[in-house]
């Protein structure tokens, strides 16, 4: 089944093309992994995906539901981390989470539940009762990331999820992301080939506001004739932004 | 209901943590009425000046300390504006309605609370200089403050979805100066009449002291209560709607 459908995705800023007729299909339960340098589009990408940007033209479905026409059942179903850490900086981290699942109309004993869960998942437990402004910066990371997660989303979108965190800060968020396969549909977006490497099910390089292949890792090496995912990305990116 | 009650908690929480929030709600009204009465002491009797004599001075201080509120609100707003924390609420099902209703209704909490507490060292102080204030009136005046609240909310509201975090705070002071000087705290409007008297009645504040020192000497007259208070309610509904207007065309302009 198809869980997230993008077709020609087009969005411009003035006089530049941020994200240049980008379709994709990602099916349930996959992890979908955009690749780019930076300025690519991936961010815009995901902003069009998840009601919080409108594309100039061409059409995304969430579950079958327009992200135009339907954000009310659309906003209803997906789960964001931007790739701005955003949390509510008075709050403690359990707080935060209470905040994001109260949004949802979860009652109280879900609330509480979905909290433990996120603060377990995340090895929060330590830092549950700091204000989230105490917290280092990959400590906010994951709380942020918590509170994507806590309303039980279909779709999930990460932006840039490990940017700035320790190797085994990383490495234990890998670990609850790859908790989530089969269950949740998750797109994210990294710089870390290692990570995309570890994590996806398919991969998709952008280049210039442009998809320039999509494919597992093997399909990708075979498209470039290189072997590792770095190697091909360099290549396919070096090839494309040359076709521009 | 429940997503503006979830927003409301999350703003209560974050004012409440926050020290400048005392320092401006709770402790800067509390120390005007201090100083004023102290100023007050020392005019002679003879002057006939009772605009610091505390039953009028409680009125005015319960308008100042809105202005405050207004400030406040606006700097909330404005923050939350600037950072990417809104930006991943508009992706959630909270729509427009429920932010505007979870930014109004603590503020208009906390005011009522300022304004309690500033009334309560108001009894005190009319206590120590032996000046007789109506407790009655006061509880009325708490009650009867609160469109004026909403308005000063409506402003910091306005602003802070329009401006930025460094400008918001600009535009707050100049509505606390024409508020406090306009809207005849500090100095008695009517007995000064004229151009000055003209200003005042031309804009909301004056209304809303005047609504004020009424309800405290619970005098309820159509012309020194009633139409006061109607005119606040009108331009506190004209200017909340003004800023919940905005507030949704800037959201509406952030997810274009
Ligand atoms: N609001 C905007 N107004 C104008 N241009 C924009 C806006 N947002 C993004 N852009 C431009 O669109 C292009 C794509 O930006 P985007 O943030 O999607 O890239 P990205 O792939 O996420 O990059 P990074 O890896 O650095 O996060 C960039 O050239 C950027 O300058
Ligand atoms: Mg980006």
């Amino acid at each position: 089944m198809t869980a997230v459908e993008a077709k020609a995705l087009v969005k411009k800023y003035k006089n530049k093309t941020a994200v240049d007729s980008v379709s994709l299909t990602v099916e349930k339960g996959k992890l979908f992994a955009l690749l780019g340098v930076n300025g690519a589009g991936k961010t815009t990408t995901i902003r069009m995906l998840s009601c919080l940007s409108a594309p100039t033209s061409g059409e995304a479905f969430i579950n079958g539901h327009s992200c135009i026409s339907e954000t009310e059942t659309v906003k209803t179903e997906i789960g964001i981390s931007p790739q701005e850490t955003s949390v509510a900086e008075n709050l403690t981290v359990r707080e935060n989470l209470e905040f994001m699942a109260a949004v949802y109309g979860f009652d109280k004993a879900k609330i509480k539940k979905r909290s433990d869960d996120m603060i377990n998942l995340f090895s929060m437990v330590e830092v549950e009762n700091a204000r989230a402004k105490t917290l280092s910066g990959g400590w906010k990371r994951k709380l942020s990331i918590a509170m994507a997660l806590i309303s039980e989303p279909k779709v999930l979108f990460l932006d840039e999820p490990t940017l700035g965190l320790d190797v085994l800060a990383r490495r234990e968020l890998w670990s609850a992301i790859e908790t989530l396969k089969g269950k949740i549909t998750v797109i994210l977006t990294t710089h870390y080939m290692e990570e995309a490497e570890r994590l996806s099910d398919r991969i998709a390089i952008m280049v210039n506001g442009r998809i320039a292949a999509t494919g597992s890792l093997t399909e990708l090496e075979k498209i470039s004739g290189r072997t590792g995912l770095e190697e091909v990305f360099v290549e396919i990116a070096e090839r494309s932004s040359q076709n521009v | 209901m429940f997503k503006v009650k979830a927003f409301a908690v999350r703003n209560i929480k974050e004012l409440m943590r926050d020290p400048l929030s005392y320092i401006f709600c709770l402790g800067f009204p509390i120390v005007m009425l201090v100083v004023m009465t102290l100023v007050n002491e020392s005019i002679p009797e003879e002057a006939g000046m009772t605009i610091f004599r505390i039953d009028n001075l409680a009125g005015g201080i319960a308008v100042f300390g809105q202005t405050f509120i207004m400030l406040f609100t606006a700097l909330t707003v404005s923050k939350d504006r600037s950072g990417a924390f809104l930006i991943r609420m508009y992706a959630s099902p909270m729509r427009s309605a429920d932010f505007i209703g979870g930014y109004i209704l603590p503020m208009t909490a906390v005011s009522a609370v300022q304004t309690a507490a500033a009334f309560a060292a108001a009894l005190i102080i009319s206590l120590i200089t032996k000046t007789s204030l109506n407790i009655l009136g006061l509880l009325a005046a708490v009650f009867f403050t609160l469109p004026s609240a909403v308005m000063f909310i409506g402003f910091g509201l306005l602003f802070g979805s329009l401006f930025s975090e460094k400008s918001a705070p600009g535009l707050c002071a100049l509505i606390i100066s024409l508020g406090s000087f306009l809207g005849g705290i500090w100095f008695d409007a009517e007995a000064t009449g004229g151009v000055m008297l003209k200003l005042c009645k031309a804009l909301p504040f004056w209304y809303c002291t005047r609504t004020a020192r009424s309800a405290i000497t619970l005098d309820f007259s159509f012309d020194e209560f009633l139409l006061p208070l109607i005119i606040v309610l009108i331009c506190g509904t004209a200017v909340t709607a003004l800023a919940a207007i905005s507030f949704k065309s800037k959201m509406k302009a952030d997810l274009s």
